[in-house]
């Protein structure tokens, strides 16, 4: 479905009535990142890019809630560094109400570092495991 | 279909159970922890009282005949599904041929697996479960065995991976110690057949749950509470929940596959909200009684349907937030 003029003026009103700052829409083959340019981003310094980034491919968030890198029950992360994991592997958790979401792994790789901090709030598409992919 | 590869202890087959043959002396029969069952059953969208199959013990493995939606729910444990973990309180997803695995259970007493569209054994007598008793329901009246293959509902229902929060975290109940369960009960008919200081010892006591435990009824080991005098009844109708004390003073907790009438004297009952603590109490733990007042046993219930309200309305969001998509 492609993305009209309108569509984007209509989000970015939506965006500053609601005081959220980013939205990032993906379909295949589409993403739109819209940012607010609210004074206080100008203000703060843009983050510069890992200089590795492209060597790497993270697991994002894909809903807001609170981030579980084990399940309450279980002792052991779901995932540690050094580890090789499947693509689809269960990396973490986020925990919206009573449901657990799963973040899961875009590819097979082995985990280079878990970014997401448990008990953190992320939303869609905070990165919360870095992996480097095989090859 | 399902085909059961390997099996440990008395797994069977168990919805929410049978409820309207009481009269004529037909036990309840169904899910120890029915909260577990009900939460395997919204994750899929399924009738709440959609039969799964109640697994006390470890090994136990299965192959799945065709492509179908699941859910593991009650006590923790490790599985894998064609090699994939699987959390626990989780739904997921099955290709047909796929075996799963369940290795070890740290967390609780008995494993629910539910099914998409429920596993389709013939209602006997208004229900799926299995009536060990009577040798009816379920598969053939009997617990699991290696080779069985169990008929399931047709549904092409499509769904994602997806976790709850387990019952047990939601609903924790304060100063429980890890190895232990503290249930709330009401006293019954003869309580007052026991002195003040026999009614303390049954309070303070922290009872052990014998291996003689099992889903017919639960036997504690303890302190001999004794009545001031023989009590002698003629049998009479009791209910799971309710607490006996036979001559060697040592209480035994009727459960789901429990008869129907009994003449031993009842010094309490475990209230309705807390039967399913007691069906994820391991064999060798501790168990505390807690007394409770008729209208706090009712908060308790409304607090578990609460519970189960936001458990059906949190999946719902989620299935309609996928549909919009």
């Amino acid at each position: 479905m492609p993305i009209e003029i309108t569509d984007i003026e209509r989000l970015a009103q939506i965006l500053a009535r609601s005081g959220v700052d980013t939205i990032e829409i993906e379909e295949p083959g589409l993403t739109l990142k819209l940012v607010v340019d609210t004074a206080a981003r100008i203000a703060a310094p843009a983050t510069p890019a890992a200089p590795t980034t492209d060597h790497f491919v993270t697991a994002k968030a894909d809903v807001a809630g609170h981030f579980l890198a084990a399940h309450p029950w279980q002792d052991k992360p779901f995932v540690a560094p050094g580890e090789r994991i499947e693509a689809g592997a269960i990396v973490g958790l986020v925990k919206i109400g009573l449901l657990y979401a799963p973040v899961v792994a875009p590819t097979a790789g082995t985990v280079d570092a878990v970014i997401g901090e448990t008990g953190a709030m992320v939303g869609y598409g905070t990165p919360i495991v870095r992996i480097r992919p095989f090859n | 279909m399902i085909e059961i590869l390997s099996v440990t202890g008395p797994a069977s087959i168990q919805d929410l159970g049978r409820f309207d043959q009481y009269r004529f002396g037909v036990g309840t029969s169904g899910a120890m922890d029915d909260v577990a069952l009900r939460a395997g059953n919204i994750l899929l969208g399924n009738d709440e009282n959609a039969a799964g199959i109640e697994i006390p013990m470890m090994p136990f493995s299965l192959r799945f005949g065709r492509d179908m939606a699941f859910a593991l729910t009650g006590a923790g444990v490790e599985a894998e599904i064609a090699g994939r973990a699987v959390p626990p309180w989780w739904r997921s997803h099955a290709r047909a041929a796929d075996i799963l695995n369940i290795k070890a259970m740290p967390h609780g007493a008995r494993l629910y697996l539910a099914v998409s569209g429920g596993v389709d054994v013939p209602i006997v007598l208004g229900s799926r479960s299995t009536q060990f008793r009577g040798e009816f329901g379920g598969l053939n009246g009997r617990p699991l065995q290696v080779g069985d293959i169990l008929p399931c509902a047709t549904s092409t229902a499509t769904i994602g991976e997806l976790g709850v929060e387990p019952a047990d975290i939601t609903l924790a109940r304060p100063n429980t110690a890890a190895d232990e369960t503290i249930v709330r009960v009401i006293v019954a008919g003869e309580y007052d057949g026991f002195d003040a200081d026999t009614q303390a010892l049954f309070w303070s006591s922290s009872w052990k749950i014998t291996p003689q435990s099992n889903r017919y009824g639960y036997r504690l080991q303890g302190p001999a509470v004794k009545p001031k005098a023989p009590i002698e009844k003629r049998s009479h109708g009791i209910v799971p929940g309710v607490i006996q004390i036979p001559p060697n003073g040592q209480p035994i907790i009727q459960m789901r596959d429990a008869q129907t009438s009994g003449g031993y004297p009842k010094i309490a009952t475990v209230i309705r909200a807390d039967l399913w603590r007691l069906g994820q109490a391991r064999l060798g733990s501790k168990l505390r009684f807690e007394q409770t007042a008729y209208t706090d046993a009712l908060a308790a219930e409304a607090e578990m349907s609460a519970y189960l309200e936001r458990l059906r309305a949190n999946v719902r969001l989620v299935e309609e937030t996928r549909t919009c998509r």
